[in-house]
């Protein structure tokens, strides 16, 4: 064998294995120390290239030219080592030595309640009480992108966050303002957006990803009439969509509606917790009253400080194990992946029900409404038990999960049920469902139903009410 | 330090070859440049920094091999992905590598905004003419005559001509550094080391978003030899896609993110709350004469005409005299000069329906609005209009109490007819005793407090509408 002490520079190794003889080291090498293979490598079907190391001086070119990670490297330690691997794959960790690898797990930091002093409530605007909400969760992080009637809660994040040392950001499209709360909620941070229904409808691909990858995130929507541009007026048609419909693929997400500015910072900042609790994306629908109303706000005892999740890709050493991913390519993966989620959906099923039930003890009449139509409907059954007739309203906070076991309680001596709603039936087939699959039958369902901005009026549910009163009598 | 994983487990669970193979064809230049980004990562020192976004495209599995934070993104969205977690952890380097249909096509709407922010992020966009993963379609950056599936007679002008992303980006004042370079040579393969070294250290140092784009190889799809494809590169593309050095700023650094504040202090101040009063003074009746627990009003006039501004102050007294309130606004769409008017509700306990579709109180301040809602107002209920700008009234329906107060007329008297709503609030409180004229004083101070010129005025507005109130205006 010829001396190379000419050169010390270590000289190119290669496992055949892992050679997809691709050939762009033989145009790199300015030597010609590599030619193109002649023999089938049994164990991968591929010719890897043939090196002649005799007259290499190790300039490296043919490494830097390797797209494989295993391919062409330097020399091994222990050099002749190659003649036994011929026709087998080694792994090369047992060639090159194990990487050293001191990562340990990272146990996370837990979530801080910090006291608050003693305040006078706020009166505040529906969005403004979701962001403040927000802000007492720990969230200072928010992505969003203007649209009537849910920008004011943007705008007020803009405005404050600054002071914070947070950050909003307000994106180019909804379907970035999505995917900028994928990347910080998957670093493990809260973060929230507001819109309103076609920016929501924007929206779902990356909710979809959001839910894939289990992604923490809250959305606070802000439910105007539809479909299409439709207008800036009160709705409740998108129920269908954040129950049912969040972007492709077997998606569940909470789904809260909360009916007053109380409820919206209440419930905004509850759905922080449920969103790290789940990690999954919670939606707060509200409807176009509810953003804009103001209304008095009653501030909590405690605020979050939040602290970082175990999962979270942090970019550091204790989170470098970590990633966030919605692909599973092997379909037994995908399956598994999907069993898991739906364990998941099960749990939140069965624990996270909420409702708020009204004179409902022995109801004859039962009317369901959510969000600012169940304002009107409590104003009615008021109205209705003043009339002497057995009104009771049942009022879902959890759209999803719809409060099935609220449900089957307050109908035992229901007759009559009364949908009342700003959508064509969409919290109703959510109740029917619901009946559905606890077997149950239920008594008939009437309807008080409006659309295009135009919210149920007490007047009406009250009228729909006294249309029973004689076949109740 | 090796940044590739020792053994590529996400890869088919690492079995077999996948353990330690890519999942790249032959004579791919992805795995090129994942070797130059991995080895820069171990050089710099960085790797316990780095958080690398997965695009959707061949290179969709790039967390299959660096041992770095994962993060795979949706079609397009890699950039957006990436500014959330800068923004999340700014000591995060965080890296968005991209292919050509990934930021040049879907995701362009991105990759330009996120580009002008010019936070510091470092994404590399590997374009090769041609979508690989799909299988082999025209891509933004296919050349002029370039064969694909979805070209099959070869791209025409109409189909868009190539679009050259680093001269897009570098016209761009967001970054701070664009560089265009190629796997073809070994001199070129240099030189993208250098630039992605390079991009990687101005976001280590807090100097801005960088951007480089690398000429890269597809084989499989152009339907070459890797060698071939790597001639094409050269003689094809590059005359299309000029190599260089396309923006290259000297900026000192000036990221500097500080961590989020959670401080009570802070977060109270912010959202505008007060330390809680102990309420001393036994608590107003609520309009005793109209007989309920639930009061609704309706104030409306035409935009500007300070409607909104009386509601919010009438919301406001009653929640700081113990009452519960809600006010809904209602706009026409015009920003000034539209309809508009609101609900509002005092209740002694809770209001139930915060709409007042037949309001005990209407407010109107010009002819449309009292014309409009007059006949819903219920019986035994309070109609105030402002005479100044209404002449001719309406007939109203029996039974309702009608003031008609000239609201313009004082408030010009006081030298600002803005001041129309106040004057209606001293009206309303006289005729009603609603509130206590001492609470609403001083909501409204509190109100206008930052103000301070206002208050007088508004004082004397509020006492003007008081004493127009008497039995004969009725």
């Amino acid at each position: 064998m010829p001396s190379v002490t000419t050169n010390s520079r270590p000289k190119p190794f290669l496992d055949p294995a892992y050679c997809k003889g691709c050939l762009r080291c033989v145009e790199a090498c300015p030597k010609g120390c590599i030619s193109p293979g002649t023999r089938i490598n049994p164990a991968t079907g591929l010719v890897p290239v043939e090196i002649n190391l005799e007259i290499c001086n190790g300039c490296g070119l043919c490494i830097s030219a390797c797209p494989e990670p295993f391919g062409l490297r330097t020399s091994p330690a222990t050099p002749g080592a190659e003649l036994e691997r011929e026709f087998q794959i080694k792994d090369p960790s047992k060639l090159f030595g194990r990487k050293v690898v001191d990562l340990h797990e990272s146990p996370g930091l837990p979530d801080e309640e910090i006291e608050l002093p003693a305040c006078e409530p706020l009166v505040l605007k529906g969005t403004y009480a979701a962001a403040i909400g927000a802000l007492l969760a720990g969230c200072r992080h928010v992505f969003g992108y203007p649209i009537t009637p849910s920008t004011e809660g943007a705008e007020l994040m803009a405005k404050i966050l600054p002071h914070l040392d947070g950050a909003f950001v307000q994106a180019v499209s909804e379907v970035a303002a999505v995917n900028m709360m994928y990347g910080a909620g998957g670093a493990g941070v809260p973060s929230m957006t507001f819109t309103s229904s076609p920016g929501f409808s924007l929206m779902l691909e990356g909710i979809s990803y959001m839910i894939g990858a289990e992604i923490p995130g809250v959305f606070v929507n802000i439910m105007r009439g539809g479909p299409g541009l439709g207008n800036i007026g009160p709705e409740q048609a998108d129920i269908k969509l954040a129950c049912r419909g969040l972007g492709h693929g077997n998606t569940h997400a909470l789904v809260l509606a909360p009916s007053t500015p109380q409820e919206m910072l209440d419930l905004t900042m509850e759905a922080f917790a449920l969103s790290f609790r789940y990690r999954n994306p919670v939606v707060i629908l509200g409807d176009g009253y509810l953003g804009q109303m103001t209304g008095q706000v009653k501030l909590p005892t405690h605020l979050r400080k939040p602290g970082r999740p175990a999962w979270a890709v942090w970019g550091d050493r204790s989170h470098r194990q970590n990633l966030i991913c919605s692909i599973h390519l092997a379909e037994p993966d995908l399956e598994e992946h999907n069993r898991r989620l739906n364990a998941k959906y099960a749990e939140i099923a069965s624990r996270e029900q909420r409702s708020d039930l009204y004179r409902c003890e022995d109801a004859e009449v039962l009317v369901i409404a959510c969000n600012t139509p169940a304002r009107m409907a409590k104003g009615a059954v008021e109205a209705a038990r003043r009339q002497g007739i057995k009104a009771g309203l049942l009022r879902p906070i959890s759209l999803w999960p719809f409060p099935g076991d609220a449900l089957a309680e307050a109908i035992r001596h229901v007759r009559q049920i009364i949908m009342v709603e700003a959508s064509p039936g969409q919290l109703e087939n959510e109740l029917r469902l619901t009946l559905s699959h606890a077997g149950i039958v239920p008594p008939p369902i009437a309807a008080v139903r409006h659309f295009g901005g135009v919210l149920p009026q007490e007047s009406e549910i009250l009228a729909k009410i006294s249309e029973f009163r004689e076949a109740l009598a | 330090m090796n940044v590739f994983y020792d053994h590529f487990e996400r890869h088919a669970h690492g079995e077999g070859l996948k353990g330690h193979s890519t999942h790249y064809c032959a004579g791919c230049g992805h795995g090129i440049v994942h070797r130059d980004l991995a080895d820069t990562i171990g050089e710099l020192g960085i790797q316990d920094r780095t958080v690398l976004i997965s695009p959707v495209g061949c290179s969709v599995f790039a967390y299959y091999y660096f041992d770095v934070g994962n993060s795979q993104a949706a079609h397009g969205r890699a950039p957006a992905v990436a500014l959330g977690h800068k923004l999340a952890n700014p000591e995060a380097v965080v890296i968005s590598y991209q292919g050509d249909g990934d930021l040049a096509s879907i995701g362009l709407a991105e990759t330009i905004s996120i580009a002008q922010m010019g936070l510091p992020i470092t994404v590399i966009f590997i374009n090769n003419a041609v979508y690989g993963m799909t299988g082999g379609q025209m891509a933004p950056t296919t050349l002029l005559g370039q064969k694909t599936v979805t070209s099959p007679q070869g791209r025409q002008p109409a189909m868009g001509k190539p679009l050259r992303m680093a001269e897009l980006i570098a016209q761009l004042d967001g970054p701070v550094y664009v560089e265009r370079v190629a796997l073809f040579e070994a001199r070129q393969r240099v030189k993208a080391k250098k630039a992605i070294q390079k991009a990687l250290r101005l976001q280590m140092e807090g100097r801005g978003y960088a951007f480089v784009e690398i000429l890269s190889e597809c084989p499989t799809h152009l339907k070459m030899s890797p060698e071939a494809t790597e001639e094409w590169v050269r003689t094809q593309m590059e005359p299309v896609f000029p190599l260089g050095v396309k923006k290259d700023l000297a900026v000192e650094p000036w990221f500097d993110r500080h961590a989020p504040s959670f401080s009570p202090e802070a977060v109270l101040g912010l959202s505008g709350a007060e330390p809680a009063t102990v309420r001393t003074a036994a608590r107003h009746r609520l309009a005793p004469r109209l007989g309920t627990k639930d009061l609704s009003l309706k104030l409306a006039g035409a935009g500007g005409d300070g409607a909104q501004i009386a509601a919010l102050l009438l919301t406001r007294a009653a929640i700081d005299e113990g009452f519960d309130s809600t006010h809904i606004p209602s706009y026409g769409p015009e920003s000034r000069g539209g309809t508009s008017y609101a609900d509002v509700h005092i209740a002694e306990e809770e209001v139930l329906n915060p709409a007042a579709p037949d309001p005990h109180v209407l407010i109107a301040f010009n002819a449309p609005s009292l014309a409009k809602f007059a006949p819903a107002v219920r019986e035994g209920g309070l109609i105030i209009y402002d005479r100044t700008m209404i002449t001719e009234p309406p007939a109203f329906p029996p039974n309702r109490r009608v003031l008609a107060v000239p609201c313009t007329q004082l408030a010009v008297d006081l030298g600002r007819p803005v001041a129309k709503n106040v004057v209606a609030l001293g009206a309303l409180q006289a005729a009603t005793d609603l509130l206590p004229a001492a609470g609403l004083l001083s909501t409204m101070r509190h109100v206008f407090k930052d103000k301070s010129s206002l208050i007088s005025l508004n004082e004397a507005a509020f006492a003007a509408g008081q004493q127009v109130v008497d039995p004969e205006s009725e």
